[in-house]
């Protein structure tokens, strides 16, 4: 990785990081249902999903560690928690199977946007990657697909609380394609074949259509993700309208499809600005390494 | 140990031949198509291979496997995973496919140029017990990220197939 120029090596760190700490955390969270699933195919296949989920990660750390010479255990726990760069959604307790169902599905229709995008990243390591990973992530789109259908042709209250569940999680899913730094560069490096902006877009448009098809009842409330107080990852609430955390741009049906509108200014993820929910997480998740972090496994 | 100055291609296939999936040990690395190229020089044995699923935890214990395989026939042995080509199930060798069916696994249910489909998904698998293909997939998710749950109709008994991948 040496003969990569540093202005390249920079706007590939935090796309690296993003992604890595995405599929890290998404993982951690799938993982808590091991156990608990409403039954036990589904307690599988989350345990299969979160173990797929933390080896991506391990991979995107892996290729970061020969850009920034440090260890991918080191670079995925040796953190404090303001400096992880994933998504809000990603942190966001599990709390029910409805909400947790919207998520993945959201979730996982990104991840294959992001990924069929990076199949022609100029940094051929990733772009080997995306392709790879493409292959598994189907699995975990076809698992939710399964799940979206059973539930929108069953019985009302099913399909009730998965159009709630899925209002609340876009809101947060837009915030997977918040900008990252240096974000111009990499794009000029065509690390990042397509801003996420476009991808942004196109999640929608594939999400809506897909959601759509499955005839739920959804309903855009634009209003709802417009000034809304963000949580910091100290705890405290900052208003919308704070520079530091402006708020994410509304999304509105226009001429039958999902539009962004407003400047997309992000949730803060990418940032490193996190809910109070993530504290605990990443106490959780930190915890053997902090107390032994040379030990090997 | 034995120590030597060269081996030979055939050699070092043998040798990999005689390592088993440690998840699947009914099946070789060879045989699971794992194994992308083989360099060598002089008793130097470089083997490059594909991990079948990323997160696959088996990686470190395959890697191990080999290196204590070859380092037996006097090689010093170097295994390196890449990710181009992408490992596929189309490339579990005909012998393989055979090997996972007698261990009570089912083969991948149907080829897959660009990953799995929803068709190669709902492509009922050959029941590894009593061949019935009047099986149905319960679930894309199994004991491994490489294995799934179906049911056999006819025999009814729930089995496992290897992924489509």
């Amino acid at each position: 990785m040496t003969n990569l120029s540093p202005a390249f090596k920079e706007s590939l760190e935090p796309l690296l990081l993003a992604i890595a700490d995405d599929e890290l955390i998404m993982g951690h969270r799938h993982s808590e249902w091991t156990g608990w699933a409403p039954h036990i195919e589904e307690d599988i296949a989350f345990s299969s999903i979160a173990q797929d989920e933390i080896g991506h990660a391990n991979l995107f750390y892996t290729l970061l560690s020969g850009v920034i010479d440090k260890s991918p255990d080191e670079i995925a726990l040796a953190r404090q928690s303001s400096e992880y760069r994933h998504a809000i959604i990603c942190e966001r307790p599990n709390r029910d199977w409805a909400y947790t169902l919207a998520r993945h599905f959201l979730y996982d229709t990104a991840e294959r946007i992001r990924l069929e995008s990076l199949r022609a990243s100029a940094y051929k390591p990733l772009a080997d990657v995306a392709d790879k990973l493409l292959r598994e992530e189907r699995y975990h789109e076809l698992h939710a697909e399964a799940w979206f259908s059973r539930l929108s042709s069953g019985p009302m209250e099913g399909r009730h609380e998965l159009t709630v569940a899925l209002s609340e999680a876009l809101s947060d899913a837009i915030g997977l394609f918040e900008i990252i730094d240096s974000e111009q560069v990499a794009l000029e490096y065509s690390i990042l074949p397509e801003s996420n902006e476009d991808l942004l877009q196109k999640f929608l448009s594939d999400a809506s259509e897909r959601i759509e098809s499955y005839g739920l009842p959804f309903q855009l409330s634009p209003s709802e993700s417009e000034g809304e107080f963000l949580a910091t990852s100290s705890g405290e609430m900052i208003e919308g309208s704070d520079e530091q955390a402006a708020a994410p741009p509304a999304i509105a049906e226009a001429e039958g499809k999902w539009q962004v509108t407003g400047e997309f200014a992000g949730m803060g993820g990418r940032r490193g600005k996190h809910s109070p929910e993530f504290d605990e997480l990443w106490d959780d998740l930190t915890k053997t390494y902090r107390e032994e972090p040379t030990a090997t496994w | 140990m034995v120590t030597r100055t060269s081996i030979s291609r055939q050699e070092v296939y043998d040798v990999l031949s005689g390592v088993a999936d440690p998840e699947i040990p009914a099946i070789s690395v060879v045989d699971l198509g794992i194994i992308e190229d083989v360099e060598i020089e002089e008793n130097r044995v470089k083997v490059t291979c594909l991990p079948t699923f990323v997160g696959c935890p088996a990686l470190d214990a395959i890697r191990e496997d080999i290196e204590n395989a070859l380092e037996g026939v006097g090689a010093e042995p170097e295994v390196e995973f890449v990710y181009q080509p992408p490992w596929t199930s189309d490339r579990i060798t005909a012998k393989g496919k055979r090997k996972l069916e007698e261990y009570g696994l089912a083969p991948p249910t149907g080829r897959s140029p660009a990953g799995p489909t929803r068709l190669t998904l709902l492509a009922p698998a050959k029941c590894p017990y009593c061949g019935s293909r009047e099986t149905v997939l319960e679930s894309p998710f199994g004991p491994t990220q490489c294995r799934a749950i179906s049911y056999c109709r006819s025999c009814r008994n729930p089995f496992e197939q290897f992924k489509v991948v």
